[in-house]
């Protein structure tokens, strides 16, 4: 039990990491609440970053990583050029809309509880955890470092070797806090990051929208969330993170934040998050920035530099690690699951078919029917919809290809994987919502 | 803008509704489970993680361990072993079977340790160091 606490309480470590950058003024406007989920989830992002740095240079993990991350941070804060503050948060308007605001957040509470009891009462628990994450994590832990031996060892292979390390990373930093890796503490990680979500997603919203729209929004990502993941056991394993750093991401995008470089900037290091996570985050990055540049273009402008703000830590993250595996000689880029663009058409039917049944399974598809019959009932408006809902299309794109390349019969594969590597694409749906209507400030 | 925010709200109560009603109440959500996956889809992990627990308070470390499951299954061996690697850690993991596939009999018996989830073995591998409902722990003889 106290090693699941210390390594729960390791967590508190991210914040401090990212909070030199968020501490800047410009933030001032998400509020202290979400401003310390963005410092928690760029301290992540460039605690796994340094984490690999050291691991490629070939020293051992020790405490002065934390010290080299917030370092990062501070430096980061240099580059934001503005002192103009973000825009502030909205008010929650008076009566009903404070009703509705209430009732929102209670149904957000619902959810992420719902979460909570799942975990704890092991129905959520992700067999990844057991078979790949956690063994990864405790190993490098033990070796303070991203063990190639381990990972290139005989009869290892299934461990999935290349597949981006923010969360062996985070886990493996945890467990060197808490001197063991606790099983039961990881599979916490799911309403952790839920609620993180939670709060980080509320409170960008609230800078672009009033209370009550905020609170909807969020509140329909995260019920969406709760329900796919409590069903398709996501506890313990990298949905979470990919989710949280994927949807903190868009949401800076589709409101005014997206104007600054600070916005920016923080939106692109968020992705650098998605991409480290799994391996489908970065087609999920290159998507996001290419249709931000071509659907957003006043805020887009000048092109380059949003580019480079967006894409640059992306590029230093996964190069990172692509650096490790080839010098080790452990993995030589991402693997596919066939040939490159060799798709096996006639596995069309059967494909769609597995994956209607994964979705349908996971609570009879309501947690992506839901979020698409509302969508559909808002009729969104405005150039911003169309980031989230072109990014949805996009990844829904690739994740169908990427089933097409399986030269076997891909149907039990898509029913473990289907309902969880579709969940973002639910969630951006339900984001996209929020994007419907300008309103009068 | 009511309409667009009141759909929000009511989209987001039915999926929390179906949140809560996911829960396994059947099975006393407030009772500590043994395992991390007492009650989800992936149960059939639940013998092998109480047995791998408990060994790995008597198999010491640096030895070499093989997994299996009795009866003899190549697919559930392949997964023991890699349950063995997650919890035994700091022990040199032989699969008893990989990808399905059975390993040669030659090099299980060359493991300081054999663990067995399921019935008892119908001829002793060694000296019994472990027995539980889940499972046996054997030390191989020199």
């Amino acid at each position: 039990m106290r090693a699941g606490y210390l390594w729960l309480a390791s967590f508190a470590i991210f914040p401090l990491v990212g909070a030199p950058f968020l501490g800047h003024r410009v933030f001032r406007g998400f509020g202290i609440l979400c401003r310390t989920v963005l410092a928690g989830g760029l301290g992540m992002v460039l605690l796994s970053a340094t984490m690999t740095v050291w691991a490629l240079a070939g020293w051992r993990w020790g405490p002065v990583l934390v010290l080299a991350s917030a370092a990062v941070a501070f430096a980061l804060r240099w580059l934001v050029r503005s002192h103009l503050p973000l825009p502030a948060a909205r008010g929650e308007g008076r009566g009903e809309g404070r009703s509705l605001t209430a009732i929102a957040l209670v149904l957000t509470a619902i959810s992420i509880l719902a979460g909570v009891a799942a975990t704890i009462a092991a129905r959520s628990t992700s067999p990844d955890l057991l078979l790949f994450w956690g063994p990864k994590a405790q190993q490098f832990a033990s070796a303070r470092t991203i063990d190639a031996g381990f990972l290139s060892a005989p009869y290892l292979e299934y461990l999935h070797v290349y597949y981006p390390p923010l969360v062996t990373n985070v886990f493996a930093f945890g467990a060197i806090a808490a001197g063991r890796f606790p099983w039961g503490a990881a599979t916490l990680t799911f309403p952790l990051l839920l609620a993180a979500t939670a709060v980080g997603l509320f409170g960008i919203l609230r800078a672009d929208a009033p209370a009550p729209r905020a609170a909807a929004a969020s509140a329909l990502v995260i019920s969406a969330l709760a329900l796919a993941g409590i069903h398709s056991s996501v506890a313990g394993n990298a949905e979470p993170f990919l989710l949280f750093f994927e949807l903190l991401a868009v949401a800076l995008l589709v409101t005014p934040a997206a104007r600054s470089d600070a916005g920016k900037l923080l939106a692109g290091l968020l992705l650098a998050g998605a991409a480290a996570a799994k391996v489908e985050g970065l087609p999920f990055v290159l998507a996001v920035v290419v249709l931000f540049l071509l659907l957003d273009r006043s805020a887009a402008r000048p092109s380059a530099r949003s580019a480079l703000f967006l894409l640059a830590p992306t590029i230093i993250s996964i190069g990172v690690w692509l650096a490790f595996g080839a010098t080790r000689k452990v993995f030589f880029g991402y693997k596919g699951y066939g040939r490159s663009l060799e798709f096996h058409w006639g596995h069309l039917p059967s494909v769609a078919s597995a994956i209607g049944t994964a979705l349908w399974k996971v609570g009879y598809a309501l947690p992506f029917a839901v979020p698409i019959l509302v969508l559909l009932a808002t009729r969104p408006k405005g150039r911003r919809a169309l980031l989230p809902i072109g990014v949805a299309a996009a990844l829904s794109v690739f994740l169908l290809l990427t089933y097409l390349q399986s030269a076997q019969d891909p149907r039990l594969w898509i029913a473990w994987s289907g309902a969880r590597t579709f969940s973002p694409v639910t969630a951006l749906v339900a984001l996209a919502s929020f994007c419907g209507r300008e309103e009068p400030r | 803008m009511r309409k667009p925010l009141l759909l929000s709200l009511a989209g987001s109560a039915i999926l929390a509704g179906f949140s809560v009603a996911a829960l396994p109440f059947s099975r006393g959500i407030f009772h500590a489970p043994r395992t991390p996956y007492d009650a989800s889809d992936a149960t059939f992990t639940v013998p092998a993680w109480v047995l791998l627990q408990r060994a790995a308070e008597v198999v010491p470390r640096d030895v070499s361990v093989v997994v299996r499951g009795e009866p003899p299954d190549a697919t559930n061996d392949s997964y023991l072993h890699r349950f063995a690697v997650a919890l035994l850690p700091g022990r040199k993991i032989i699969p008893a079977a990989l990808w399905s596939v059975p390993t040669d009999p030659d090099e299980l018996r060359k493991a300081d340790y054999e663990i067995v989830v399921g019935k008892a073995l119908p001829s002793p591998a060694g000296r019994l160091v472990l027995s539980i409902p889940e499972g046996s722990v054997w030390k191989r003889k020199r």
